[in-house]
């Protein structure tokens, strides 16, 4: 379906219909609802993929701003559709569910934060030694995908304080983090919550009861 | 209605649109095309016309170039609005421009041009910064309240796709008014030219140019990182404030002392007799001062 998040028509994908609990997914830099593949299966409930703006069948924005607080406005466009639910998020899309986890916890009760693209953004602080237009203007790190706006490799450069994202840790109601002993950046300490393992699914499966 | 004057603004010899991306950024001129160039960026809110009256007394010896940050004036509107982008926007102007420049800012666009010029260290050879320091330090509570102010951040962008415009007003002197309102400094005729060219006349009545969706913005940034900008800069930077206290500065300076204080080349003025607005209230004097600081360069 097409929602209005402000001047960009994003496309949200209902990715099963099971009657149940509503989750979310997001997905990481560059990518799609479609990398989510045969997971909403493992759902208990509704399941719904958004394609943030500038990706997938989203439109790009004009001017091409693209941060993770716009794009959990994205987000929070698709909760205003389908009430509370619970979110995953891969990469980027795992941080901007921190963030909505945190600043719409009445709608969210728990978030998954999965590795991806975009994960890591900038790092703790800006790199002082640019001028912030060139974290906007550098190459990713990867080319993108077709489709998706160039622009986005920004995403890559923003700056993630971890003292930042621990407010919103604070303001959530549950946080799981998905491990597997490969690097975190440091937002991701900070996120605090739960550590879950074992397959996605696996994770997933966790995420339904911690939202119960 | 006929179109406002004001004694000493003058209008533009030039205008163009440049691209900057998606966007296109409207620019107006004073002064020979082949003189060494000023661009002037403008503070929140306002647009290029706010140095209709400094910038003819600097023409006598420059091409002025004032642009209209994206968002304002009759520059294009964006999907959404960030710091760097309004950089993009200086260096895509400059580039432009396209000879050596000095970049001259005004509250918002004084903190932009020191990043404009930090970006173009091979063209940019300094900037003015009037009164553009930044707001003031982030307290302990401003701090305990980022995800507050993050919701409500997603309450605004719920709002715009139920209300993308403004209301109008039925007026341009009730425009003149809210404006009046905030800045008591500013005389009614300075703002009675301003606002006009601030503003557009449909059938339905008067509405502000400058986006609605300006104002909203979220993230990490802190004020206490402007000085790591500044300690940066490598061309000369001219910074001015006013004398007087005005609503929006100047901060005091236990505040901008030392954020300026990492700065390698730097010479501070004060304009007596100017609130925050110094190149409105003090068009002559601030163009004096301008003038003397490249001579002296």
């Amino acid at each position: 379906m097409r929602l209005q998040h402000a001047r960009v028509e994003l496309e949200l994908g209902v990715l099963s219909d099971r009657d149940g609990p509503a989750l979310l997914l997001l997905h990481g830099l560059g990518g799609s609802s479609a990398d989510w593949g045969e997971l909403p299966a493992a759902w208990p409930g509704r399941v719904f993929g958004l394609d943030f703006s500038g990706h997938g069948g989203s439109q790009p924005m004009r001017g091409g701003v693209y941060q993770p607080e716009l794009l959990a406005g994205d987000a929070d466009t698709a909760l205003a559709e389908i009430g509370p639910a619970a979110l995953a998020g891969a990469g980027v899309g795992a941080y901007v569910a921190l963030l909505l986890a945190g600043g719409r916890a009445e709608l969210v009760p728990a978030a998954l934060l999965l590795p991806g693209r975009g994960l890591a953004g900038g790092g703790p602080q800006p790199n002082w030694d640019r001028s912030p237009v060139e974290a906007i203007e550098q190459a990713p790190s990867t080319p993108l995908p077709p489709g998706c706006d160039a622009r986005c490799s920004a995403l890559e450069n923003d700056p993630r304080p971890p003292a930042y994202a621990a407010h919103f840790a604070r303001a959530a109601r549950r946080v799981l983090r998905f491990e597997d002993g490969t690097p975190r950046p440091p937002w991701w300490a900070a996120a605090g919550g739960d550590a879950v393992g074992g397959t996605i699914g696996d994770a997933l499966h966790a995420l339904a009861i911690a939202a119960r | 209605m006929a179109v406002p004057s004001y004694p000493g603004a003058v209008e533009p010899a030039r205008q163009a649109f440049v691209a900057s991306g998606d966007v296109r950024i409207h620019v107006v001129e004073w002064g020979d095309a082949a003189a060494p160039a000023l661009l002037c960026c403008h503070g929140f809110w306002d647009h290029a016309r706010s140095f209709a009256v400094l910038g003819p007394q600097l023409a006598a010896r420059y091409r002025v170039v004032a642009l209209d940050a994206r968002g304002h004036g009759d520059s294009d509107w964006a999907a959404a609005y960030s710091w760097a982008t309004h950089i993009a926007d200086i260096v895509a102007v400059a580039r432009w421009i396209g000879a050596p420049l000095h970049l001259i800012g005004h509250s918002m666009g004084g903190g932009q041009v020191v990043d404009g010029a930090r970006a173009l260290p091979d063209l940019v050879r300094g900037v003015v910064n009037i009164d553009g320091f930044g707001p003031p330090p982030m307290s302990a509570q401003d701090e305990a309240r980022t995800v507050e102010r993050f919701s409500g951040f997603l309450e605004q962008r719920r709002a715009v796709a139920a209300r993308p415009d403004w209301r109008p007003y039925g007026t341009l002197e009730q425009l003149v008014e809210r404006r009046r309102a905030q800045n008591p400094r500013l005389s009614r005729e300075w703002l009675q030219y301003f606002v006009f060219h601030g503003a557009r006349q449909a059938e339905d009545g008067w509405r502000w140019k400058a986006d609605p969706l300006l104002g909203q913005g979220a993230g990490p940034w802190r004020p206490d990182w402007i000085a790591h900008g500044y300690a940066r800069l490598q061309q000369p930077m001219l910074a001015v404030v006013g004398s007087e206290d005005d609503t929006w500065g100047p901060l005091p300076d236990a505040i901008v002392g030392p954020r300026l204080a990492g700065v390698p080349k730097l010479t501070r003025a004060t304009l007596a007799g100017a609130g925050h607005f110094v190149h409105m209230e003090r068009p002559r004097e601030t163009a004096q001062l301008i003038l003397d600081w490249l001579e002296a360069a």
